[in-house]
């Protein structure tokens, strides 16, 4: 049987939306890490998942809508209730962890939850961004390999000159 | 009595001193039986991986933090303390605490015990550390001295692993080595903190005060039980691989959690000692024992222990074993707690006393340039120069640690520093600050982070006898026996030492150029707080309990002998770092190490004279 096939493009179905596109777009702004590093934790459904769950849909509403309004600038946030809501989505991807609302903003959601802080996964922790801003890892993963402590940390000058003197 | 449970010797615990004494004798042909008031799931590669992920999902990263909480053998927890805002503080948990200042310890009750969980650092105690009341005269001397101990520290080094430079530690600590000694592996690779540490402090010389004793810096290479490269030089040293999945081992990756759990496995624990015993000895876990049986004439005759299923739920059946000689190796706090329980070795009224630690001040500040942190073993290198000489007779000497790890002890970096600058305080109902975000909060906290700097300063803590354990029968756990009393305080010495240390501290950060953020005050994190000669101060617990059941050369004045036998009951010994008198200071495991293999010869020896064949001659003389 002959290979020629006709152009097939036309039968494929249309490419998958990314996944959580506008979740990965405000965390972008919260986190100042790129979409290809916040995909790369493999984390976006968990914490687009559990900040619904924590915040419910409508205030997450209201926190894009203020987001939005700010021009897309998280420090330019004027409600506190959405600036805390801001706070928590960040403390999360670079901790793992969900952390305590602000009392004020508990009451205000009117949330049926604890106000607790808790560790979102065993992998977030992993996952956190915090390890990255100093060029480290988390502690009891990725593990750099042996005598590498002895190094200078990326991208100071030490690590240019190979020395410390 | 189920007829048949009849040992050569019992062990009563299954961590450090426990296993090594242990493997020793089983390698012997004793019959050795081990009971362990923990679990052993984390023996399996699965329960060690259950640990691991334990640790991650913990929102505290405590030495505890991966082992799973056991009713029936309850462990104590850094977070049982709670500091009161305007000082004092308030104990949680296990212990029962009634002194002027918290005992703020802890220890892990789990097959392996609290080597689970501890950094691993090795340093030997200087030979000036046996003899403090006669050359310092403060504390309790040893009987016996670092040369007696000299052997069993190089059997200690292999039995654990060590990595370390023995000319080094000889050159800039005065530790005497036979010549040509050398540890099983070289020493583990300094930090870069360490090299930048060395590059602006070694050969300066500083003075405490205007006129004090003065001393020369120098960095030096701590000793660390954890798997680096083998020296040739020390023979036929094979590194001990991970336990529970074959053929896996590798040196240290730098996973930089040794405290509170090594992923690899690279770092020694007990359960690699236990990999390695006889068929001799036979382990049973989820074994709490709660009385010594003793006869009438002093012997003991075994031991009764409470048998559970479940670490969850309290049921448990009692059962008794017998052995020539029984072993206590259940550490500090649960040696004394089992003496005073059974009502032993106690003549001397000394049993539980001498509670010891080594109280730990932390500084930290940001150095002007990216230091590392986070990476590596929990410290690599400190300063040695502190140890000994004669500011010792006014205040506890002490050694200083080069934490790696940033300011993670005392201050729970970076998450707190995550926290600090999104604007979120530790009290939730406290207005919110502005906060940081996108690419300004992660430079920020780059910037920041990558420049902590923490010091570690372990003081000698003197022998006391109003620092004890006690019992109190009105408050049990769920197996129904007496939780541990602690009652603890700091001496004048200790407190001096302290005051000292942060000079010290001042006088470093400034020779550093480091911006120095130390700063002590009462609240929920520091139970520790106190005020000395009109400033504030915090110590923190080094895990570190030793002194409870003290060796001495009297029946009157201690309760262990130098082999570590109770006076009272010549087969009967308590090993670990209850019989040290002093404890110099060094991280202590080494030395309970040496100790217990030093015990474990004597025990051979004990139960080689049990069983001198008697001559026995016929009736009526010649045949």
């Amino acid at each position: 049987m002959d290979t020629q096939h006709p152009a097939t493009t036309a039968h494929e179905p249309p490419g998958a939306p990314p996944e959580c596109a506008g979740f990965v777009e405000l965390s972008v702004r919260l986190t100042g890490f790129d979409e290809f590093d916040l995909r790369g934790t493999g984390m976006v459904r968990l914490y687009h998942d559990t900040t619904l769950e924590q915040l419910g849909r409508a205030a997450v509403g209201r926190f894009l809508d203020d987001l939005a309004a700010a021009g897309g600038d998280p420090g330019a946030l004027a409600d506190e209730v959405s600036r805390d809501i801001a706070r928590a989505i960040t403390h999360l991807w670079y901790l793992g962890v969900w952390p305590s609302l602000a009392r004020a903003t508990h009451a205000a959601l009117g949330r049926g939850t604890p106000n607790t802080a808790f560790v979102v996964s065993p992998e977030a922790w992993t996952e956190g961004l915090a390890w990255r801003t100093f060029h480290g890892h988390p502690p009891g993963a990725r593990p750099p390999g042996f005598g590498t402590w002895a190094d200078p940390p990326p991208g100071t000058p030490d690590r240019a000159a190979g020395d410390v003197a | 009595m189920t007829a048949g449970d009849r040992h050569d010797v019992i062990v009563v615990g299954a961590g450090l001193a426990g296993s090594l004494v242990a493997k020793h004798l089983g390698d012997r042909g004793r019959r050795v039986l081990v009971l362990e008031a923990g679990t052993r799931t984390l023996d399996t590669w699965p329960g060690h991986l259950d640990a691991l992920n334990t640790y991650y999902a913990a929102l505290a990263k405590v030495p505890n933090a991966p082992y799973r909480p056991n009713a029936a053998a309850p462990s104590p927890d850094v977070l049982d303390l709670e500091g009161l805002p305007s000082g004092g503080y308030r104990a949680h948990g296990y212990f029962l605490q009634d002194g002027p200042l918290p005992y703020a310890s802890d220890y892990l009750r789990a097959c392996g015990g609290t080597t689970l969980h501890w950094m691993g650092l090795v340093p030997r105690m200087h030979p000036d550390d046996f003899a403090v009341r006669a050359d310092y005269g403060y504390g309790r001397d040893w009987p016996l001295g670092y040369a007696d101990l000299e052997p069993h520290y190089r059997a200690a080094e292999h039995a654990l692993g060590a990595a370390g430079d023995a000319d080094e530690q000889r050159e800039a600590i005065g530790l005497p080595f036979p010549p040509g000694y050398a540890y099983p592996m070289r020493a583990i690779p300094r930090s870069h903190l360490d090299r930048l540490l060395a590059a602006r402090l070694d050969g300066v010389p500083l003075r405490e005060t205007p006129d004090g004793p003065g001393t020369v810096l120098r960095v030096v290479t701590t000793p660390h039980a954890r798997n680096g490269t083998p020296d040739p030089r020390h023979d036929h040293y094979r590194p001990a691989g991970a336990t529970g999945l074959p053929n896996y081992g590798e040196r240290c990756v730098g996973n930089a959690s040794c405290v509170p759990i090594c992923p690899v496995q690279a770092k020694y624990d007990a359960r690699k000692t236990q990999a390695a015993w006889s068929h001799r000895v036979t382990l049973r876990a989820r074994a709490v024992v709660n009385r010594v049986l003793v006869a009438g004439d002093g012997r003991v005759l075994g031991v009764e222990y409470q048998r559970y299923d479940d670490p969850a739920a309290p049921a448990h059946t009692t059962r008794t074993a017998e052995a020539d000689v029984v072993v206590l190796a259940a550490h500090a706090v649960e040696n004394a707690r089992l003496l005073l329980l059974s009502g032993l070795a106690n003549s001397s009224d000394q049993v539980g006393r001498n509670l010891m630690d080594h109280p730990t001040l932390l500084t930290w500040g940001l150095l002007n340039r990216p230091v590392g942190p986070f990476r590596g073993p929990g410290s690599t290198s400190g300063l040695e120069c502190f140890r000994t000489g004669p500011a010792r007779r006014a205040r506890a000497p002490f050694r200083v640690e080069i934490a790696n790890w940033g300011w993670s002890w005392p201050t729970g970096a970076p998450a707190s520093d995550v926290a600090r600058l999104l604007g979120i305080g530790a009290e939730p109902g406290a207005p919110r600050g502005a906060g940081l975000f996108g690419t300004a909060l992660r430079e920020t906290l780059g910037h920041e982070v990558g420049r902590q700097l923490c010091l570690q300063f372990a003081m000698e803590q003197d022998a006391e006898s109003r620092n004890r354990v006690t019992l109190d029968p009105r408050h049990r756990d769920a197996l129904g026996n007496p939780r541990p009393v602690l009652t603890y305080d700091l001496s004048e010495h200790v407190k001096r030492g302290i005051a000292a240390a942060r000079a010290v501290s001042a006088r470093l950060f400034a020779l550093l150029g480091a911006d120095d953020r130390t700063a002590y005050a009462p609240g929920p994190a520091a139970p520790g707080w106190y005020r000395f000669e009109g400033r504030d101060y915090v110590f923190q617990g080094a895990g570190h309990a030793a002194g409870t059941h003290v060796m001495g050369d009297s029946p009157a004045t201690s309760v262990v002998d130098p082999w570590q036998r109770c006076w009272d009951h010549p087969n009967l010994y308590a090993v670990g770092c209850g019989s040290m008198p002093s404890v110099g200071t060094s991280n202590p495991s080494l030395t309970m190490a040496a100790l217990a293999l030093r015990s474990a010869e004597a025990v051979d020896r004990d139960l080689a004279e049990l069983r001198r064949p008697l001559v026995v001659r016929q009736p009526g003389g010649s045949s």
